[in-house]
């Protein structure tokens, strides 16, 4: 992808994901008139005043300079939402299902409709803390690798962000576990008398492992 | 083979690995600087990078000695055992993992698999850590200890984790491309 200067790097830089987080559908309110408006991704309006529209948050942020309308908040986006996931976050291990791009979402609403949101130090200090408690359970997880023989790591309800942040450094972490691991397989197999040669040869067997690679985009 | 056109793999064979000749070779005295004759006689030991080690050792020529720093009784042992997250390894051998991957199977020593492994998972939770919280200033010296594929680890996390806090910054969207940066003066 663009500004990759080496392979290993991500495989999104931070403003592409910006980008792609764009499409997702938000609610506006507009304060003109207009007619539909006919786009590959789909037709939206007829714009009237006060109606709320459903539209695509590229759309609603470039109305919203221009100041053609006012964002609502998403539902997700509400302090008592907020502080239950926080709240479930800290409680338990797994990750609790948010909207898979709520990292860039959250940012594009509090640099152009800070108004729209209401409590918005209070949301805005909640999502940050849910990234916080989350990243830190990345963290673990990561620990986890190394204590066990793992060829692969699932981590369910990650979002996008923060799969991306962390993919070039666990893909190195697990392939340079992946060849130590191997060559300490060929030494138990000097030990084995030659009948089990061709047991050797299917590869490395896996018997134990952990968890399932799924660190490409999968939000469930 | 697979890493044929791999630089790293083409620096880490350059290594060096103590060797013993088993036969006189004539016409190489370059690798043996002590006396003008060029030649080597056997028994002789010699320092020699791993690619030709690997070559004269398929073809019997010399017996190879397992470098000092994956030794059983050397002091790169006991200290990792001591405490593995703080060893020196770039100065011990900067390509550590790599040439201790392709010197197992070759002399069959079946002790250095399980050491790297180790060495690597008590390593990787500094790193795992470090990466992710230190900022520019205080970590170069931790970097001086680190070989060469933890430092690319380290390095794929601090630019992914430095990229997003650019990001979350925000500022302008759009960048004036180097190219139009100057004004020129009209001669």
């Amino acid at each position: 992808m663009a500004a990759a200067s080496e392979p290993h790097a991500s495989a999104f830089s931070a403003a592409e994901l910006e980008f792609l987080a764009e499409d997702e559908i938000i609610e506006i309110v507009p304060n003109l008139r207009m007619d539909p408006l006919n786009f590959i991704s789909g037709d939206f309006g007829p714009f009237r005043p006060q109606i709320a529209t459903q539209v695509p948050l590229w759309l609603a942020v470039a109305l919203k300079k221009r100041g053609k309308c006012t964002i609502r908040a998403p539902e997700w986006m509400s302090v008592d939402k907020l502080a239950q996931v926080l709240e479930s976050e800290r409680d338990s291990e797994k990750f609790q299902p948010l909207p898979f791009h709520y990292v860039e979402i959250s940012r594009l609403l509090f640099d152009h409709a800070r108004e729209d949101i209401p409590d918005s130090y209070m949301v805005r200090s909640l999502i940050e803390d849910i990234k916080d408690v989350r990243f830190h359970k990345i963290g673990t997880g990561l620990e986890i690798i190394s204590k066990e023989r793992t060829y692969a790591l699932r981590l369910k309800n990650l979002s996008a962000m923060e799969a991306n942040i962390v993919r070039p450094f666990i893909t190195r972490a697990l392939e340079t576990f992946y060849k130590l691991s191997s060559s300490e397989m060929i030494q138990d197999s000097d030990h084995m008398p030659n009948r089990q040669a061709q047991a050797t040869n299917r590869g490395p067997r896996l018997p134990e492992y952990q968890y399932l690679l799924l660190l490409i985009f999968s939000g469930n | 083979m697979a890493n044929y056109y791999d630089i790293d793999d083409i620096l880490a064979e350059e290594e060096l690995v103590p060797s013993v000749f088993q036969h006189n070779a004539n016409g190489v005295g370059l690798f043996d600087s002590s006396d003008d004759t060029n030649k080597v006689e056997a028994g002789s030991r010699l320092e020699l990078p791993f690619w030709v080690v690997r070559e004269l050792y398929l073809r019997q020529l010399i017996s190879i000695r397992v470098p000092p720093c994956f030794d059983t009784e050397s002091k790169t042992r006991e200290e990792i055992a001591a405490d593995a997250a703080h060893v020196d390894l770039r100065s011990r051998c900067p390509y550590f993992y790599e040439l201790g991957c392709k010197l197992a199977p070759l002399i069959g020593d079946k002790t250095i698999g399980p050491f790297l492994l180790v060495a690597f998972r008590i390593r990787y939770r500094e790193v795992l850590i470090k990466a992710h919280t230190l900022t520019m200033t205080v970590a170069p010296k931790y970097l001086t200890l680190l070989t060469n594929e933890e430092a690319k680890l380290y390095e794929a996390g601090q630019c992914s984790i430095a990229a997003f806090k650019k990001w979350r910054i925000g500022g302008p969207r759009f960048q004036i491309a180097p190219v139009l940066g100057r004004k020129r003066k009209p001669t």
